[in-house]
């Protein structure tokens, strides 16, 4: 397998394999998911001392736990002396784990805090100190967002996220108060690899008109950017793909409003954004308060999460083979929000992109079906495609990363690909190339 | 909301309400879903929470603003819906899926009200769909029936699904 084969970024080529092979999988384990930030909780989930959630990373079973000191460690769920999982709980608050084979116990801090018949049978000779949980090697918040990283020598978080903060922001930052995580995780099987959802809310509005077609006809009630039901128009100024920022992306209307045009009653949420369009604009400056806070902004952080202010879901993908995942999915609220709206969210969050959402349910056949025409002795041998509007992107004014014009286009899906394959081909971090094209920042010291 | 005396209703209400569900299930079996509103009160309210797994001694406070939920529909949302499965580009339901209800364990409970009784049941749904595989939804159900007229309606129904991880790619499905 030569990775260099499988994704050509210049002609937006990918190989079917990467969505089937196994080598290929087995290889994204240890070279994606290995060594980049992966979402864990937000900081709501667990707020108190001793408060664990359990998730994933790649296939790693973790549990994230909120010390009595007030910071958060990660470890993996795994007993160090058989390996039987120690915590079967999805979330909860517990003064220990105990294993259920043979009774060894934790506490919240990883040590080995208790071991049946440590005299008797191990004649006092086990050394406890060296048979703690096995942490994370890093875990790192930014704005209640929890990451963690399997990798010691990667980069911190900050700089992992790099020019992504400008968009992240818009949801994290616009309110003083900051987000919360609401309501149980919404869990689902797909039989899709886990690049192919990725992609297709990276860059993807191109489907939104057809795949979704019927939802849109039922609840749409606001303008999103020209998109119309049978992918009849499409007005390419009304948005942004927004790529190039280190495998990071972001797909947003410039509106201020659109975040909502899937709500089939969205007045209560234009009333609360007009209401407080001025704080956000404080905070977030005059482009991103007016443009981007209250706009449909699907936003990716490499590898697997993603979420979208407005329809206000939030979400990562846990790869469970190369044809398998675990799509989980929350809603997020604004904590300055009174409590009708982030219920009126919780409402449109579970009618549009919940377990029985109107616009999800139409994609995971799709993906599905993309995944098992890759997998074929015939079909693994073939390409597919992202290459709509090649060589259209450049710089736009106040806004970081490489931009090209409106919702429909391919340009986000291609820094996808390009951002795997330069994470496959390298051995280790010093050999991922850093790129945060038209860096604010930088822009801000040329003209100085 | 669905507190009752755990009093057996009398033989022809259990009669008439075992028959409902079933002819309830073979509306939606066939896709017979403008029929089905029909056995529904305007004030109808059709109810799955979320769920997670919890340790039995687990103590910790419940979540802000409430677990979120599956479904949290009135009559309007069950027709938007209904509006979408109707529309012809609901591409996961063409060619159609072959869908079987199987509704058991009903029990007939007066409720509160005098007009009104509680049913608790049992759905499986069974749904080969596209791809040729075969996937199983359980539930357990508890209705509050409303007579109007001759009539039993749907007024309330809480629904609680039996899988912490969803096993399908959508829930295109009524329970």
């Amino acid at each position: 397998m030569d990775v260099a084969d499988l994704v050509d970024t210049s002609t937006g080529r990918q190989s079917r394999s990467i969505y089937s092979s196994e080598p290929v999988y087995r290889q994204e384990l240890e070279r994606v998911f290995g060594r980049c930030w992966l979402f864990l909780a937000h900081t709501s989930q667990i707020p108190q001392p001793n408060d664990f959630f359990r998730t994933y990373m790649g296939e790693d079973d973790v549990i994230v736990i909120r010390q009595k000191d007030g910071s958060v460690k990660a470890f993996l769920n795994t007993c160090t002396h058989r390996g039987n999982r120690i915590c079967r709980a999805d979330r909860g608050n517990a003064r220990s784990f105990t294993c259920n084979y043979h009774g060894w116990s934790f506490a919240p801090d990883g040590a080995l805090a208790g071991v049946p018949l440590e005299n008797e049978a191990y004649f006092g000779e086990l050394d406890r100190s060296k048979f703690g949980l096995v942490p994370v090697a890093q875990v790192a918040e930014y704005k209640g967002l929890i990451f963690g990283n399997f990798d010691p020598a990667a980069p911190s978080l900050e700089d992992y996220l790099g020019d992504a903060k400008f968009y992240l922001d818009v949801w994290l930052d616009a309110l003083p108060g900051g987000t919360t995580l609401v309501g149980e995780t919404q869990k689902m099987v797909l039989n899709t690899n886990w690049k192919l959802p990725v992609e297709n809310v990276c860059g993807d509005g191109y489907h939104l008109g057809w795949a979704h077609a019927g939802a849109m006809m039922a609840v749409q009630s606001m303008d999103l950017s020209g998109l119309s039901v049978g992918n009849a128009s499409a007005n390419l100024e009304g948005g942004l793909s927004v790529a190039g920022l280190n495998g990071h992306m972001a797909l947003t209307s410039l509106d201020g409003v659109s975040g909502y045009a899937f709500y089939p009653e969205p007045k209560p949420m234009l009333d609360y954004l007009e209401a407080n369009r001025p704080t956000a604009i404080e905070r977030l400056g005059k482009l991103r308060g007016e443009q981007l806070w209250g706009s449909q902004i699907n936003i990716t952080i490499f590898p697997n999460l993603q979420f979208l202010p407005g329809l206000n879901w939030f979400r990562v993908y846990h790869p469970k083979g190369p044809g398998q995942i675990e799509q989980w999915t929350w809603a997020m609220v604004e904590n300055d929000m009174p409590e009708e709206i982030k219920t009126t969210i919780l409402d449109n969050q579970c009618l549009t992109f919940g377990l029985a959402g109107l616009f999800d349910n139409d994609d995971g056949d799709n993906l599905a079906a993309c995944t098992e025409q890759s997998r074929g002795w015939r079909t693994s041998q073939m390409d597919v495609y992202t290459n709509m509007a090649l060589g259209r992107s450049g710089a736009r004014e106040g806004f970081p990363g490489d931009i090209a014009a409106g919702l429909v286009s391919e340009h986000n899906q291609r820094y996808f690909y390009r951002r795997w394959q330069e994470h496959m081909q390298a051995s280790s971090w010093s050999d991922v190339p850093a790129y945060n094209l038209n860096s604010l920042a930088s822009r801000e010291a040329v003209d100085a | 909301m669905l507190d009752v005396r755990p009093q057996p209703a009398l033989h022809d209400t259990v009669t008439a309400l075992t028959q409902r569900l079933f002819h309830e299930a073979r509306l939606l079996d066939d896709e017979r879903f403008e029929e089905w509103l029909e056995l529904l009160c305007e004030d109808v309210s059709y109810h799955m929470a979320l769920k997670s797994r919890r340790f039995r001694a687990d103590r910790s406070a419940p979540i802000a603003v409430g677990a979120g939920n599956v479904f949290n529909d009135n009559l309007a949302r069950l027709k938007l819906r209904i509006d979408r499965l109707r529309s012809g580009f609901v591409w996961a339901e063409d060619p159609p899926n072959f869908v079987r209800r199987v509704v058991s364990n009903v029990e007939v409970l007066d409720a509160d009200e005098p007009n009104e009784a509680v049913v608790h049941s049992v759905v499986v749904i069974h749904r080969n769909r596209i791809d040729g595989q075969t996937r199983l939804l359980t539930a357990g159900r508890t209705d509050r029936w409303r007579k109007g007229g001759e009539s039993w309606l749907l007024a309330a129904r809480e629904i609680a699904l039996d899988h912490s991880v969803l096993p399908d790619s959508n829930v295109n499905v009524f329970f």
